[in-house]
């Protein structure tokens, strides 16, 4: 027996005993100041680059500071399980975390949750009828998870599809916000995400003004819901912008 | 230039930025700033009634792009040309594919397109040439014509109701490819011309440009002409015939010699440089590169490092200035 405890403890494995730190009791009325020195209502930079997966269709990059996602989309192709004939096209979404994702290995958001998610966010900004009886694949990769992971992913699976040159209303961005205690957080960290009492998630067409997906946990007053899908929508249009722009300079880049 | 993973140097980055910046300059500058984006407005003449086309939409009076790509215009109609276009099937294109499925009565073939291609056992040649109605022993027996993985040529006979292609194998110079090399570049740099099969006698092998973004270069075949086999040595035919069906062990494996296969090699890296550059892809422009590699003396292995790929790029652009100026 005494053997067999030994080569257990050989292999380490993190105590995960030692992560539960106690939240220290925040006043309600204490203004939050953000561990990486934004403003309130300051989104992280952003860095985006399609093209970069070569054997996909379309592939995109994004870097929103610590989150840090990949996307590639293949089709639109035949899949095996689309075997009736179906007027409109199928659009099938994956997500998945890398093991290292997370500061502690394997502790990471359900990532199926987070597969359909992505479906209703995409389904309504792609053309369906333009591909009939084909499958168009997104798989999401989160090489590291930073805070506010959904809203990236979408963003990011949007310019890859844009890169795939499947048909689109329009591209989609997503922006998230954080209540706590009175503050109201845009695009928050992981630490602040572990704080906040309340999170909503709002995904747009920018140029259409149209919204394709909301998601609101926690609790929320009215006046507190209008001010954050307010500053949601600005910083999404904003977003769009520089999707935009991402795509402006890989389209005039390489060209022969 | 997606899929440039080379690590150049100083100076060969600047030789690089240099041709490319010459290339853009000779390139006609008509569409350069029609390029648009999704959800991008067009610039159109409301009173004009035009004709709205392939990737535009139409959002509250507006006409609105749904694709990434350059606005073209013809009379009437404006569509949107995407940047990295599908493969786009036209009946008469000669393609390659694989099979990835023997199905009653006929064989799915991957092409490079959004679904299978599908071709059927009547629209294949049977292997003793009698042209008779296929039976169920032929349908058994399908395997031992194609099986899985197997890369065919054929040309595109139509389009079924629901988008899917029909092909056919019925001549002679379709069919099964072997001994050689099948690459896969992007398909809009293969143009649609009269001839899309080529015999590169100074090196001795067969070069296949198909529509879809398949090339196939391998061992030349002699291409049996089946109408002038039939009225001479008929019975010679059939002897060579019924031994080759006989089963794989017993046909003698015909063996390509090195030089060839160096050839083949030299030829598909000539390729795979010329379409990472995204410089369209015909046989005078491949022969241009591979002779220029055996000029320079450069191992086949050579042809894909950074050096060999800034020459293509500076060659490409002396070759367009001189046909430029020409016109």
């Amino acid at each position: 027996m005494a053997g067999k405890s030994s080569a257990a403890a050989a292999t380490y494995s993190p105590s995960l005993t030692g992560q539960r730190k106690k939240r220290p009791p925040i006043q309600t009325d204490s203004e939050w100041v953000r561990p990486d020195g934004r403003g309130l209502h300051q989104c992280r930079p952003a860095f985006l680059k399609t093209g970069a997966v070569n054997s996909a269709s379309g592939s995109a990059y994004a870097e929103f500071g610590n989150t840090k996602v990949i996307v590639s989309v293949f089709g639109p192709r035949e899949s095996k399980k689309a075997m009736m004939y179906s007027n409109a096209g199928r659009l099938n979404c994956n997500v998945s975390y890398t093991t290292f994702a997370s500061p502690v290995r394997g502790q990471t958001p359900e990532a199926k949750d987070l597969s359909s998610m992505l479906h209703k966010a995409l389904e309504g900004a792609i053309i369906l009828k333009s591909f009939p009886k084909t499958t168009v694949d997104v798989f999401a990769l989160v090489l590291e998870s930073g805070g506010g992971d959904l809203p990236v992913i979408t963003s990011c699976a949007s310019l890859a599809l844009a890169d795939a040159g499947i048909m689109l209303y329009d591209m989609v961005a997503s922006v998230s916000v954080s209540c706590i205690g009175k503050n109201l957080l845009i695009d928050p960290v992981s630490e602040e995400e572990s704080y906040q009492d309340g999170s909503l998630m709002i995904t747009c067409m920018p140029s259409r003004n149209e919204v394709t997906q909301m998601t609101v946990t926690g609790e929320w007053s009215t006046t507190k819901i209008n001010e954050g899908m307010q500053l949601c929508l600005d910083a999404c249009s904003k977003l769009g912008k520089i999707m935009r722009s991402c795509l402006k300079e890989a389209a005039s880049g390489p060209q022969d | 230039m997606r899929g440039l993973q080379l690590s150049l140097n100083k100076g060969q980055k600047l030789r690089l930025e240099r041709a490319i910046e010459q290339l853009e300059s000779l390139s006609s500058k008509a569409n350069s700033d029609a390029s648009v984006i999704v959800a991008d407005d067009i610039s159109v003449n409301y009173e004009d009634a035009i004709l709205k086309g392939h990737g535009t939409a139409e959002m509250d009076g507006r006409v609105v792009a749904t694709l990434c790509g350059v606005v073209e215009r013809v009379n009437k109609l404006v569509y949107v040309r995407p940047l990295r276009a599908r493969y786009k099937p036209e009946i008469g294109d000669i393609i390659i594919g694989r099979v990835i499925e023997v199905a009653p009565k006929r064989w799915r073939l991957e092409i490079n397109f959004s679904q299978d291609a599908v071709l059927m056992l009547s629209s294949m040649n049977l292997p003793d040439g009698i042209q008779r109605r296929r039976t169920a022993v032929d349908e058994l027996n399908m395997r031992s014509i194609f099986e899985e993985n197997d890369v065919i040529c054929a040309e595109v006979r139509g389009f079924q109701h629901d988008g899917c292609l029909h092909l056919q194998a019925r001549s002679q110079k379709y069919g099964k490819l072997k001994s050689g090399q099948l690459l896969t570049i992007p398909p809009y740099l293969v143009k649609r011309r009269k001839q899309h099969f080529h015999y590169l006698d100074q090196y001795g092998i067969d070069l296949i440009l198909g529509c879809n973004g398949f090339i196939w270069v391998g061992e030349h075949v002699e291409v049996r002409d089946d109408m002038v086999e039939d009225l001479s040595d008929k019975s010679e035919q059939q002897n060579v015939k019924s031994w080759n069906t006989v089963g794989d062990e017993e046909v003698e494996e015909t063996y390509t010699p090195p030089d060839t296969r160096q050839n083949i090699c030299r030829t598909a890296n000539a390729i795979r440089v010329l379409s990472t550059l995204g410089v369209m892809v015909a046989v005078e422009v491949i022969t241009e590169i591979v002779d220029l590699s055996t000029s320079m003396n450069l191992d086949v292995h050579e042809m894909l490092g950074a050096e060999f790929y800034v020459i293509v790029a500076e060659k490409e652009a002396e070759r367009r200035s001189l046909s430029t100026k020409r016109r």
